[in-house]
């Protein structure tokens, strides 16, 4: 498996797979707040207008308006930008989605830095926090189109509220036609035995170009995908460390209450390892040049590397 | 109905608004806590849609063509729980578990406890977006179904409010009707004083909505108002029900203090005396 320029983005990729899903499954509808063109939402509206409601730039009604729509079972995706959906909307997905487990899915656009261009108001810098503090939700963030347009089939089929972080632009493709993917699943990206490298969505792909340098130091980074963020592969992430002995977990999104926060709580309860986290150092990002300010915040591959060779340095047990 | 029909019909109703009063205070007495005058006050237009306008069957909980009620301002929720449990929908005898440990009547509701409760609410403001929710699926399905949602006064501060109305309105929400339970208090005083929201009726008017008004304890009243509004397909149709909080109990009634305080002993017995003597 190797890293390919993509031609889409996730969000491209979701919005694809949810227009066919939409001629096989006649019952399902979207809603969108204003932003169609841009989650890619639109795809699915402008084949199924009578199963697509534009509620306007108010995602608080929105999100509101699908839990009554799915509150006799129906299932409602929401679409919009991750920082919208997750902030803006917060107490109705908290209260009136999650709390009666209704079958509301989040399509949400723009997670993390990947809206670095737009500024920091347009970039979901916390929303797995957010959205894995809610009982009964399910997080998903795809790294690639293939995982994305499962991510879409997973969201409906699983009964519940599903919220799946998608990225504004396109980056590599990484994963086979056919590949499959599953709740609570995670993925070996690249198998090593020195030290785990934990990552999901866009960088995935900067833990697998951390570990071609890293190899060429004579480090072997065993790279896990673990796309299902909650519930996460607990089982995956204890045998990989309890091989390799070391986990630095690496994710575009604040450090507080992100992946690194879960992980290290549960490997501090059941395998103690040298243990490191990247992601936002408590701090707001800026606009710019996404390569750029995942570089600057600390989370590029070259700065992944890094990281890996400190924990090392400091030793195993 | 002819008027006299209605008129002994309203006989009947206002009897088991009585009833439901009883029950209100008999609950949030027996629990010790919960919301008893916002109940109270809406007493007389909860028992006309359950037991007269609403087209709801206890023993088809989830029939597809049912009327659905959503109880926006989610802590009145003594006077749903009790509705339903008079309807039929579960015994009476659950009343008494109010707020207790593994009850169905949670303090505020939540979809999918109780039969008969069809949304989450207690948040204020989020009943009415899912209402609007309830209704488009209504119109998505062709279904003949209505939506009758009631707010509170106070609650018309939240900004959601008016993104539900917005989006009712660009629906053209026939089956969609809002009852605005107008007895100008919320909990820290006076609505005109807290926050205005007057002028209600033009404030509506002006997001393209229907207008009505009733007098919210006039039973009779109530009920061809509500019916007007069921009947009414052009739009979304807002009624401004003017009601005074804490209705039926000298006492309560319009005493801020009894929006969520529980009686004691004493003051059970004299609030009890009062609905059951029918000095309504």
């Amino acid at each position: 498996m190797s890293l390919v320029k993509a031609k889409q983005a996730t969000r491209r990729a979701f919005g694809g797979r949810l227009l066919e899903l939409g001629a096989e499954n006649p019952d399902f509808v979207v809603f969108e707040s204003d932003l169609g063109k841009s989650s890619q939402s639109n795809l699915f509206g402008n084949a199924y207008p009578d199963r697509y409601f534009n509620m306007g730039i108010a995602e608080l009604n929105t999100v509101g308006a699908a839990a009554g729509m799915a509150a006799g079972g129906r299932t409602a995706f929401v679409a919009g930008y991750s920082v919208f959906l997750t902030m803006r909307a917060m107490e109705a997905v908290r209260s009136f989605v999650a709390y009666p487990k209704l079958n509301v899915k989040l399509y949400a656009s723009h997670g993390g830095l990947t809206a670095a261009i737009d500024g920091v108001t347009h970039q979901g810098s916390e929303d797995i926090a957010f959205m894995t503090s809610i009982p009964n939700m399910k997080v998903l963030v795809p790294a690639d189109s293939v995982a994305a347009r499962a991510a879409c089939e997973l969201a409906l089929e699983t009964p519940g509220p599903v919220f799946v972080r998608l990225m504004r632009d396109p980056l590599y493709e990484f994963y086979e036609d056919g590949e499959k993917f599953q709740i609570g699943g995670s993925k070996v990206a690249r198998k090593g035995t020195d030290i785990t490298i934990a990552s999901y969505g866009d960088i995935v792909f900067q833990a697998l170009q951390a570990a071609d340098i890293l190899a060429e130091k004579g480090i072997e980074a065993e790279i896990l995908d673990l796309y299902s963020v909650k519930p996460v592969d607990r089982e995956a992430v204890l045998a990989s460390v309890r091989k390799t002995g070391a986990m630095l977990v690496a994710e575009n999104h604040q450090q507080r209450n992100g992946l690194g926060y879960d992980l290290s709580n549960l490997l501090l309860k059941e395998e103690p390892v040298p243990f490191d986290n990247l992601g936002l150092a408590d701090r707001f990002a800026e606009s710019g040049n996404y390569f750029g300010l995942i570089d600057q915040q600390g989370f590029s591959a070259a700065k992944i590397a890094e990281a890996a060779e400190r924990l090392l340095q400091k030793g195993k047990r | 109905m002819s008027k006299a029909q209605l008129e002994e019909r309203a006989v009947e109703l206002t009897a088991l608004a009585q009833d439901l009063r009883f029950h209100i205070i008999d609950m949030v007495f027996k629990a010790q806590s919960g919301h008893i005058s916002p109940g109270l006050g809406a007493a007389d237009i909860v028992t006309s849609l359950f037991f007269e306008v609403m087209n709801i069957d206890p023993k088809k909980p989830k029939m597809a063509d049912r009327d659905r009620f959503v109880l926006s301002k989610g802590h009145s929720c003594p006077v749903l729980y009790a509705v339903l449990a008079m309807r039929g929908f579960f015994p009476v005898e659950e009343l008494d578990t109010l707020r207790q440990l593994g009850s169905r009547l949670q303090g505020h509701p939540v979809a999918g406890y109780l039969p008969g409760v069809e949304v989450t609410s207690g948040s204020l403001g989020m009943g009415a977006s899912q209402a609007v929710g309830i209704a488009l699926e209504g119109r998505m399905l062709h279904r003949e179904y209505n939506v009758f949602a009631l707010t509170g006064d106070g609650e018309l501060n939240e900004g959601v409010i008016w993104e539900a109305a917005m989006s009712a309105a660009k629906f053209k929400l026939g089956n969609l009707v809002f009852i605005v339970d107008r007895n100008n208090m919320q909990t820290d005083g006076n609505c005109d004083v807290v926050m205005p929201t007057e002028p209600l009726d033009k404030k509506f008017e002006a997001f393209n909505w229907k207008v009505m008004k009733m007098d919210g304890h006039n039973i009779p009243e109530v009920v061809a108002t509500l019916e007007a509004a069921r009947d009414y397909r052009e739009g979304p149709v807002c009624i401004i029900a003017k009601t005074t909080k804490g209705k039926g109990v000298s006492f309560m009634e319009n005493v801020s203090e009894w929006h969520a305080k529980a009686p004691n002993a004493e003051e059970y017995k004299l609030a009890v005396a009062e609905v059951r003597g029918g000095q309504a």
